[in-house]
């Protein structure tokens, strides 16, 4: 099943548009990274997946095949947006008694373990807490809900190393526990190898790499040589960025699983995720995708409201 | 995917079940992948006596809750420990250690040394510089693996990468 | 979720209650001091005789004003309802970006407006429905009765009485929920509301409730609250008088005719001089055009009605807004 499925996704406000042509498949039971600059369009794809933008043009379903916003889209899908908003004069209890009663499952002895155990006094008013508790807090709100997909829109982004890692943890316990799918945005690359399986690239609107983690990393490499010689390889080589010193270049190629043989007197090395996200940010006009990851890409996607 | 859930029906949340006798840490900075870090780790345990047959590996659970990483870099680095033979999985259990590495004694060793300093020097001699010998290595360690795979016979070899630099 | 309204407002709800709550305590004393000022102005004897006039005059004069005072400070409450209870609990929302997380439970944003408005309408509605009966039975012997106090269609009690105070309360927090919805800012939508309903109100004071039935038209002299008289015009010989008439005829006594209702007058007046009578020796026929005072619940009806009516709309709008786009 896919989480997440969208055909030729558009949102435009006035003349502008913020997300175009994204025609993506996210499957389920992954941790997904969608990294991007400032104003890529991260918050606005992430804003229709979980209901609260309408597209322009082109459809996205959820949880296999169900409407964005619909009922069945809500139930199943928990959402915390950028700077975890929280109704600042409530305590921890009335949130969570507040969950309770516009949701259809909620584990409130889950939520108030999780809360107890990071030492969220459940009295307190949400204004008086940290910013790593109420992030916490949030989730913790989310996760209680035992969705199929979280989605984080940069909750992170207010928070110091410590409630970061905190936070993440809470995170990937709950996908080892529950097997929730993960969708969440980014502008930070450094922490994405070791927590996202499965990357989505956007810049300027549209999007420039997805798929899997191990199979980016897999299908790419640096191949270090001498900067003269890199015309006469321009042709057979898939190059995605090249970096050039005077004498001696790096250049991020693509290969396919069977060749990984460099040029002679080239040396390859395998990529890590950040270098690779870098490079395509760099290369707007480059674009890592996979193949057709349904049997028809012409057809509507069918969705069911 | 679904990861089992260890220990699930035995123990609860928050019990001092048994405890793991090593601990994983992270080296962000190193350029080696997550999962191939906690390989690296397990193996070098076991060579040092901290992990013997029969202990059990940390659970997934705890790895993931304490290192804020993805399950299934843990899953895949402890299929990568089964794939060497070195650990096994129970289910609904855990994981745990099932052979030690293999402690080559020091005259075997430096007997290996000696006839690999004669193969470089004819290698050399044919006209295989060192990125030939490297190419060639790898070439030869992949069907080297491949046919101890299909004969069934698993043996902790040490961490294996790619392009050996 | 009442709860959770309650808890989440409750600096706000509890300021509209203590509002309410002084101004029915006011109101609640007022009236059982003139209840006892009238029981003693009626219990004069002999009933017709100048000393008993003169003393429910004085009744009269020392509670009409303040009770005008009254009514019109009352008058705002609907608007201050509407925009203290209403308007922040949906513009907080967007303003503060707590949309986010309502608009994505479980049970959808729609589910979500309804509980959250809901219980508030109702509480207030009740409430503003029981201040309308204690505002009537407290100012009772003023209102309505003959000569002297406001007639109970005039536009300063009718709508604190019957069912409009309760409809106009009901009207003027639709008024802010779809303020809310539409402004996104709790400040701007508050007073947007207090605008919107104030001149609402005005205008159907002023304008819109003389029409809800034809008015009667009469030469009887002796029409006065408790009817609700709209103009007064004169005609002589059949024909309309105009001004210019009026004040000729009045010129030789020295009353300047300052409308076609009033009068001013000038030195030359003699006392208790009453210009209407004059008027009618001299040929005039005075003309008023009214609302009798029996019309009085089916003007409640109608506008509680046509209230409810927008009440009803405006919730719809409401909702369909929130359905359509958040972000």
């Amino acid at each position: 099943m896919n989480v997440v499925e969208t055909h030729r996704l558009g949102k435009s406000y006035g003349r502008t548009w913020a997300l175009r042509d994204c025609t993506l498949a996210i499957p389920a039971g992954h941790v997904t990274a969608l990294v991007g600059p400032n104003g890529a369009g991260k918050t606005t794809l992430l804003n229709l997946v979980v209901g609260l933008a309408v597209p322009t043009e082109g459809e996205v379903a959820v949880l296999g095949g169900r409407a964005a916003g619909s009922p069945a889209a809500l139930d199943g899908i928990a959402f915390v947006a950028q700077d975890t908003p929280l109704y600042r004069s409530l305590t921890a209890d009335d949130l969570l008694h507040m969950t309770r009663n516009l949701n259809r499952h909620f584990d409130r002895s889950y939520a108030r373990g999780r809360l107890t155990e990071l030492g969220i006094p459940l009295r307190r008013r949400a204004a008086k807490l940290s910013g790593g508790q109420q992030a916490q807090l949030a989730l913790t709100l989310a996760l209680a809900r035992h969705p199929r997909l979280l989605v984080l829109d940069e909750p992170m982004a207010m928070l110091d190393p410590l409630a970061r890692h905190d936070f993440i943890a809470m995170v990937m316990t709950a996908v080892a526990d529950d097997g929730v799918s993960v969708v969440f945005s980014s502008h930070v690359l450094t922490e994405l190898e070791r927590v996202a399986d499965h990357l989505i690239l956007l810049s300027g609107g549209r999007v420039q790499v997805a798929g899997e983690v191990d199979d980016l990393l897999a299908s790419h490499r640096v191949l270090t040589g001498p900067t003269a010689e890199i015309d006469r390889y321009v042709d057979r080589l898939d190059i995605v960025h090249a970096r050039r010193g005077a004498a001696q270049a790096n250049l991020l190629v693509r290969t396919s699983a069977t060749t990984d043989a460099a040029p002679p007197g080239w040396r390859a090395h395998p990529v890590g995720l950040e270098e690779l996200a870098l490079a395509y940010l760099r290369e707007p006009g480059a674009a890592a995708l996979p193949g057709p990851t349904r049997g028809d890409n012409i057809e509507p996607l069918g969705v069911t409201p | 995917m679904q990861i089992e859930k260890e220990n699930s029906g035995t123990t609860g949340d928050g019990q001092a079940a048994a405890v793991s006798p090593i601990d994983f840490r992270l080296d962000p900075s190193s350029g080696v992948p997550t999962y191939l870090q906690l390989v690296q780790q397990v193996e070098h345990a076991l060579r040092l006596g901290y992990l013997m047959p029969g202990d059990q590996l940390p659970k997934i659970r705890d790895v993931v809750a304490s290192l804020a990483i993805n399950p299934n870099t843990v899953f895949k680095a402890y299929r990568e420990l089964e794939t060497k033979g070195l650990a096994a999985g129970r289910p609904g259990q855990g994981t745990f250690v099932r052979a030690t590495l293999s402690q080559v004694a020091l005259p075997e060793l430096t007997k290996l040394r000696r006839t690999l300093l004669g193969w470089l020097t004819t290698a050399d001699k044919a006209g295989l510089d060192e990125d030939g010998v490297i190419a060639l290595f790898n070439s030869v360690m992949r069907d080297f693996r491949e046919s101890r795979a299909t004969s069934g016979r698993g043996r902790g070899s040490g961490s294996d990468r790619e392009g050996v630099a | 979720m009442a709860w959770i309204t309650w808890r989440q407002h409750r600096l706000t709800l509890a300021g509209v209650g203590v509002l309410l709550g002084a101004a029915a305590a006011y109101v609640l004393v007022s009236g059982v001091r003139m209840h006892h000022a009238y029981a003693a102005a009626l219990a004069c004897h002999p009933a017709s005789s100048d000393v008993c006039h003169q003393v429910v005059n004085d009744f009269f004069n020392k509670y009409a004003s303040d009770a005008a005072v009254a009514a019109g400070l009352l008058h705002v409450t609907p608007a201050v309802i509407g925009a203290f209870a209403a308007a922040p609990v949906l513009a907080r929302e967007f303003e503060t970006g707590t949309f986010r997380y309502a608009f994505t439970q479980g049970f959808g944003r729609v589910r979500w407006t309804i509980a959250k408005l809901a219980p508030l309408a109702v509480l207030v509605t009740a409430a503003s429905a029981a201040f309308s009966v204690l505002f009537s039975w407290s100012y009772e012997p003023i209102i309505g009765t003959r000569g002297y106090g406001p007639g109970p269609l005039e536009p300063s009690v009718f709508d604190l009485r019957g069912v409009t105070f309760a409809a106009w309360t009901l009207a003027a927090f639709a008024i802010g929920a779809a303020a809310g919805v539409f402004i996104r800012r709790v400040i701007p939508a508050m007073f947007a509301t207090l605008a919107v309903t104030a001149g609402l109100t005005l205008g159907t004071g002023l304008y819109l409730r003389r029409h809800y039935e034809p008015a009667l038209v009469s030469t009887d002299p002796s029409i006065a609250p408790p009817d609700w008289v709209l103009s007064q015009s004169w005609t002589k010989d059949g024909k309309p008088a105009s001004l210019f008439m009026i004040d000729g005829a009045l010129h030789p006594v020295g009353v300047q005719a300052l409308t076609l209702e009033r009068f001013q007058p000038g030195p030359g007046t003699p006392d208790n001089f009453d210009p209407v009578q004059y008027l009618s020796h001299h040929g005039f026929t005075q003309v008023t055009t009214y609302q009798p005072a029996s019309r009085f619940w089916t003007f409640q009806w109608i506008e509680g009605g046509w209230l409810l009516a927008v009440a009803l709309i405006l919730v719809a709008v409401t909702v369909w807004r929130v359905r359509r786009r958040a972000t």
